[in-house]
């Protein structure tokens, strides 16, 4: 039993002596706090970049990648980078990766395996080659996207029922993970002027011949025109000439006689002698084959290119899928009605912001309206889409019927995981597969550093921060209580046990301790809120999911590495538990002192009290 | 039963032995040098007693005040009190018998500056009283006994030296103990003081008949006190009866 009001009294008294032991302790104890927080903001970011796959109820990830050591795929990018390459290859979907049903993964060698899927991912990805004149007549503004599966190569959805098959699966969950091309413009006018003509054609043309009777006719004709002009006696010379004429062009005949008949060729008159065939004559003319060869500059167009990503998950299941229920920031999930599911897309919060969508907005995605039902933050590092479509309506827009390209598998049993993985790999010869394990294993960057770090340093640091906290509060009592050495006589004089004053001397620190607690509880949210408010943000680069679109997306558009290294962002959260281990520290650090100054005082004489007199 | 109930003793009949010294002998050792405060004391008080200890500096008066006080213990000797032995006793007996039997009255007073008057006489009772509310009574009651009715709440520090002397006396008897030592109790009180506090001693003692020792300096005490005893060099010098 001792007196409270006494002990509130003498911590009273000592108020100065009281504070600074108290706000020793607070601030050992509001470190440790800091310290603590700090470790669990590390281990919750690590937990969330380590554990992608458990946020969305999936253990494993099936997906089909190029081997990265095939280059063929740079063939197809280089394509895309033009933009506009030339005419159309089309039907490259299904196309090359139809060879088959569950076979599909299975009964090929490792080369052929690549050899084959790089042809199909180019067939695949070469769907965005587009012939910009079936997208309408010249000058139609045209906005169209483009679905291409980047990297992962879609297969047939019979792999999902497969998987689920494998003992230990509780759910196999198809998506489909695309990058998205949006491209917007005008399409251009292709004109080419080609200059013809200007060529000299030669031929030589024969008349007809004339006939005996058009010959006399002719003849008379011309005879009595001359006749007119210069009577008929002197021209006896070209009765001697007719005869030699004869079938012999008009014109020869005009010529012969020479100096005498010079105005005949300029008389119309002449001209009217001479038959219909002669005056006007037709004849076809074949002119010589040639080829134009014009060189036609590409179009030059408006055209723009944005990207994003896209993900198809099924509306009926909300608990697994590239985004879960779970995820859900604002709005509603996709409808469970696959009609209305058509018309609906989640948007990523990032996405949203980035591009000012709401819930309950539209977006136009070739021609089709969509609504923005709800606002999703998925947390699946490196595969993270920025629109999520219900996974039918994606396989419909990006001509993937009954495709997926990533499988997510939940295990029963979270033990059984790797072995899971193991029969999956055996089951899907080709496969990718991967775990939450082999994504850790990957995980690098400051994230795991500053964890090691707040492992081997904060562990130690808090221990000699609350260590010098308890030495500060002991060391302060026991100067405290040697000061009290007539008031401790006394108190033993009158009859006060050895226990009851060191009691009383505890339940002082004691009183110390729960002041040092509050304050360095206080202290120890102020430290936690700063670090949450100023707290550096921490890269993870995990190497292991690079799936999605990404690989693509990074060759076109030059992006940063940002969906395989994440930035997460250091926080220092205040959990019941850290309060508690505060409040116990400060208590413990006031037994301590309490101890501290409980011994000192045992060992103070009763007589003290009248020796001190002096 | 008058007023003086609760100021009167618990022991038996005045007159029987309270302390029986034989042979008592105390050294300190101060380093390698062995001090004799006391060299061979042998001394009876009886119940009822009022006497008076004196001597200078190193006589030896305070070691004997607090082998009589049950404070120390001695190097040889014996010290009965009220019938028993505390030579050998433990600390926690001599604790018991401190509570229990003896009250102190100390030249600075020396009550706990941050309790008030009443619950530093209070706080002598806590070892043997556990109802706060029954300490709180007798403490008043006794303040009221000796003057200070009308201070009560007061702290140590707002009171006179005379007053914060009389709460010492009102302390020492919370448990109605068989002895009050009083160390040079008017040895920081003005002459005034020191009259009116060694006429509330006396009536004390005429009334209840408590056993009270008194080491003092002062002679107008001495002189006027039943029994001096004057120690010198660790022995008693005198022992004078008047």
């Amino acid at each position: 039993m001792f007196s409270l009001s006494y002990a509130w009294n003498e911590l009273h008294r000592r108020l100065g002596r009281t504070l600074v032991t108290a706000i020793g302790l607070a601030a050992g104890v509001g470190l440790v706090m800091g310290i603590i927080g700090v470790s669990q903001g590390l281990s919750d970011a690590q937990t969330k970049a380590l554990s992608p796959l458990g946020s969305v109820g999936t253990d494993i990830i099936v997906t089909r990648t190029v081997a990265p050591t095939l280059s063929t795929a740079t063939t197809t990018t280089t394509t895309f980078g033009g933009g506009f390459g030339g005419g159309g290859t089309t039907g490259g979907f299904g196309g090359g990766t139809t060879s088959g049903g569950s076979g599909f993964f299975r009964g090929r060698g490792n080369s052929a395996l690549n050899s084959s899927d790089s042809t199909a991912l180019d067939a695949a990805n070469s769907s965005i080659i587009t012939d910009l004149a079936k997208l309408g007549p010249a000058g139609t503004k045209f906005t169209h996207d483009f679905f291409v599966p980047g990297t992962l190569i879609t297969f047939p959805s019979k792999a999902v029922s497969d998987v689920a098959k494998v003992k230990g699966v509780t759910s196999a969950v198809g998506a489909l993970s695309l990058d998205a091309l949006h491209e917007s413009g005008t399409v251009p006018k292709i004109t080419a002027s080609v200059k013809t003509g200007g060529q000299t054609i030669s031929a030589t043309v024969k008349p007809p011949v004339l006939t005996a009777s058009q010959q006399a006719t002719e003849r008379s004709c011309i005879q009595s025109v001359i006749e007119k002009r210069f009577g008929s006696g002197g021209t006896t010379g070209t009765g001697g000439t007719t005869p030699t004429g004869g079938s012999g062009p008009p014109g020869g005949g005009t010529t012969v006689p020479a100096g005498g008949f010079r105005f005949i060729g300029s008389s119309s008159a002449i001209n009217k002698c001479l038959t219909p065939a002669q005056k006007a004559y037709q004849q076809n003319v074949v002119v010589p084959e040639q080829t134009v060869n014009e060189v036609l500059n590409p179009p030059t167009t408006n055209t723009k290119t944005s990207t994003y990503t896209v993900g198809g998950v099924s509306p009926s299941n909300s608990s697994a899928g590239l985004v879960t229920k779970a995820q859900l920031v604002k709005g509603t999930w996709l409808s469970t009605n696959p009609t209305t599911a058509a018309t609906q897309v989640l948007v990523t919060t990032a996405y949203a912001t980035q591009e000012g969508l709401k819930v309950n907005q539209t977006l136009t995605i070739n021609s089709v309206k969509y609504k923005i039902v709800g606002l999703v933050n998925p947390t699946l590092t490196g595969d993270v889409s920025d629109i999520y479509f219900s996974l039918a309506n994606l396989q419909k827009l990006s001509t993937n019927d009954s495709r997926v390209n990533e499988v997510l598998v939940s295990v029963a049993n979270a033990k059984d995981v790797n072995s899971v993985a193991k029969a999956i790999k055996n089951e899907l010869p080709g496969a990718t597969v991967l775990t939450s394990k082999s994504l850790a294993d990957q995980v690098t960057g400051s994230l795991s550093n500053a964890r090691k770090l707040a492992n081997d340093l904060g562990g130690a640091l808090a221990v000699v921060v609350l260590l010098a906290a308890f030495l500060i509060a002991g060391l302060l009592t026991l100067s405290s209580v040697s000061k009290r050495v007539r008031e401790i006589g006394s108190l033993r004089a009158i009859g006060w046990s050895r226990g009851r004053v060191v009691r009383q001397i505890m339940a002082e620190t004691l009183g110390i301790g729960i002041l040092g607690g509050l304050a360095g509880i206080a202290i120890g949210v102020v430290i936690c809120l700063i670090i949450g408010a100023v707290g550096p943000g921490l890269s993870v680069t995990s190497t292991g999911l690079a799936v999605g679109a990404s690989n693509v997306s990074g060759l076109l558009h030059q992006a940063t590495s940002a969906s395989v290294a994440t930035t997460v962002h250091l926080t220092a959260p205040i959990r019941p538990f850290t309060i508690v281990i505060a409040f116990v520290g400060a208590l413990l650090g006031g037994l301590i002192a309490g101890a501290a100054g409980g011994w000192r005082a045992s060992r103070m004489s009763p007589a003290s009290a009248l020796r001190d007199l002096g | 039963m008058t007023e003086t109930s609760t100021l009167e003793g618990s022991g038996p009949a005045a007159g029987s032995a309270l302390y029986e010294l034989n042979a008592v002998t105390r050294t300190f050792s101060k380093g390698s040098v062995a001090v004799n405060a006391l060299r061979g004391i042998d001394l009876q008080i009886n119940r009822g007693e009022l006497l008076v200890l004196e001597g200078p500096s190193g006589s030896g008066k305070s070691t004997l005040l607090q082998l009589l006080g049950a404070l120390d213990t001695p190097t040889s000797g014996q010290i009965r009190f009220a019938g028993r032995s505390l030579e050998n006793e433990t600390d926690q007996v001599l604790t018991e018998i401190r509570s229990k039997e003896i009250g102190f009255v100390f030249q600075q007073f020396n009550l706990i500056p941050t309790l008030s008057a009443d619950d530093n006489v209070a706080i002598a009772m806590v070892p043997r009283e556990s109802s706060r509310e029954k300490r709180s009574a007798r403490a008043q009651e006794l303040l009221t006994q000796v003057g200070l009715g009308h201070r009560f709440g007061h702290l140590p520090s707002r009171l006179s030296g005379g007053e914060q002397q009389r709460v010492a006396i009102a302390r020492a008897l919370a448990n109605r103990p068989e002895v009050i030592i009083a160390d040079e109790p008017t040895g920081n009180l003005d002459s005034d003081n020191a009259k009116e506090f060694m006429i509330l001693l006396r009536d004390l003692h005429e009334r209840s008949g408590v056993t009270i020792i008194i080491a003092t300096h002062d002679e107008d005490i001495a002189a006027t006190t039943q029994r001096r005893i004057r120690l010198r060099d660790g022995s008693i010098l005198s022992d004078v009866k008047n």
